[in-house]
């Protein structure tokens, strides 16, 4: 009967599978879009700002994204082409590596994503003194604890990944920051909303009054387009982890490459919310572009 | 049977590693599951996931589209088509940090006069408010231009106030009174703090 029941599920729920072209396409994009806003912050002494380091750590962990996409397809294509064993000790080794280079790119965008909400909160909320809260060394040691930590967590995580000591943790911190970060954005349009009472309040005032679409546009995309990237995959870790061999799970984790290259169009679509809405990088851009010609 | 038992064995060994699990999925289907006398639908759970990740990002846009409504009524300006929306910058330029470019332009003159204006005028009086316009607003803000000359640190932390480090919440436009975007700092800090600056000003200034 175990043959049976094997030849029919072979029909059922079969994986689905993403051209290896789309692939290759959507992951060189998306480490060239981010290297590309590495170079300019780099080049352009103007750039060198904590807001824009932030950026600059968004964009890393969005090409180790990509990256680490890239090479495993990199290395299926040599598994099957029979250059490389499939169980082999070194193998299973490499797959670590580039599991925790993976988990790695996860965290560190969440928490870049979670110090360029903070960022601008400071920045709207203790305005005055933001230059002073805000140095670009403090900017840098934040940054450096922050990928540190995203390291260290990434390297347990990819060790222990067979407990669910781990998964559960790193599926619940996704969620948690993410509201997180929703706290932050909503307080600061608490803000500005009482702040707009008060003006119409005052007897000269003659605003307009209306209900400000677009802020809400912009931050429903911010947070909209993370989850709608990395929420599939945590579920699929969530899933894999806890009823493999549930029908339904199962049919859930066949779409893993689609997760996979939803992720990868995150690393496309960041760079466009965040980094190419500054003027001065777009010009950096032009700059960099025009000399190259 | 020993290929079936291998696989069997990879199984239900705990979550095995990602990559693992996509090389297996080259060769193999995902083990003994069984896919008999199911119940509902057998992608449930990834329409059930989508749909709810969808109604998710809606409500949450809904939610943050009636944060912002500003609720005070209507009023109509000679020319609406010139006033741009005060969240437009907010969210236009909510990439937008400090732009040191920007210190010459217009805007940047309307922008630091309108948070002086805040500054100045939740200081002395609102009766100022009333009277902000482009002459006494540059005027003042050349005078705390000329202020932190003396000083490196302040005179760096208000140039930047008038490159307008904000994200943008206090563009506005020509002959605005106090725009709703002008004041989008928090109240209380900024009003001890422009008396702080004030002070130290004028203790660099004696």
């Amino acid at each position: 009967e175990n043959i049976s029941d094997f030849s029919v599920n072979m029909t059922d729920c079969t994986q689905v599978v993403v051209p290896e072209e789309v692939f290759f396409t959507i992951a060189a994009v998306g480490i060239l879009e981010n290297l590309l806003v590495l170079i300019a912050v780099v080049r352009n002494k103007n750039l060198h700002l904590p807001m824009y380091f932030f950026i600059c750590s968004l964009a890393i962990s969005d090409m180790l994204g990509s990256l680490y996409k890239t090479l495993e397809n990199i290395f299926i294509i040599l598994c099957k082409m029979g250059y490389l064993t499939r169980r082999g000790d070194f193998e299973k080794k490499l797959d670590d590596a580039m599991d925790s280079m993976f988990i790695l790119s996860l965290l560190g965008s969440i928490f870049s994503l979670l110090a360029i909400a903070a960022d601008r909160y400071i920045t709207i909320f203790y305005a005055l003194r933001y230059h002073n809260i805000m140095t670009l060394r403090r900017a840098v040691v934040i940054l450096a604890i922050i990928w540190m930590f995203c390291a260290g967590s990434s390297i347990a995580i990819a060790l222990f990944s067979y407990e669910a000591a781990t998964v559960i943790p790193f599926t619940i911190l996704f969620p948690l920051m993410m509201f997180f970060i929703l706290c932050l954005y909503v307080h600061m349009f608490l803000l500005a909303r009482s702040h707009a009472k008060k003006i119409a309040s005052l007897p000269t005032s003659t605003v307009h009054q209306r209900t400000n679409m677009k802020g809400a546009i912009t931050l429903t995309i911010f947070l909209g387009v993370f989850l709608c990237c990395w929420a599939p995959f945590v579920l699929h870790i969530l899933l894999a982890r806890f009823c493999p061999h549930n029908p339904y799970c199962a049919c859930y984790m066949s779409i893993f490459h689609v997760n996979g290259t939803l992720i990868m169009c995150n690393a496309i679509i960041d760079p466009m919310i965040f980094a190419f809405r500054s003027p001065e990088l777009r010009s950096t851009f032009k700059k960099m572009f025009c000399c190259a010609r | 049977m020993s290929a079936l038992r291998l696989i069997s064995n990879r199984t239900s060994q705990q979550a095995s590693s990602n990559s693992d699990y996509t090389w297996e999925y080259e060769y193999y289907e995902y083990g003994p599951v069984s896919f008999e006398g199911l119940k509902a639908h057998k992608y449930s759970i990834v329409i059930g996931f989508w749909v709810g990740l969808a109604v998710f990002v809606i409500f949450m846009f809904f939610v943050l589209t009636l944060l912002t409504k500003t609720g005070a009524p209507h009023q109509d300006n000679a020319e609406p088509s010139e006033k741009r929306l005060r969240m437009n910058s907010f969210v236009a330029d909510f990439g937008r940090p400090l732009e040191s470019e920007r210190v010459f332009s217009q805007q940047i003159a309307e922008e630091s006069q309108s948070l002086f204006h805040f500054c100045i005028n939740e200081v002395e009086h609102l009766d100022k408010a009333k009277q902000s316009q482009k002459g006494p607003g540059l005027e003042s803000n050349t005078h705390f231009q000329e202020v932190p000359r003396s000083s490196g640190k302040f005179e760096e932390d208000l140039n930047s106030l008038t490159k307008l480090n904000l994200p943008n919440f206090v563009n506005t436009e020509q002959n605005s009174s106090l725009g709703e975007d002008d004041l989008l700092i928090s109240e209380p800090p900024i009003i001890l703090e422009s008396k702080s600056v004030m002070q130290s000003s004028s203790r660099i200034l004696d």
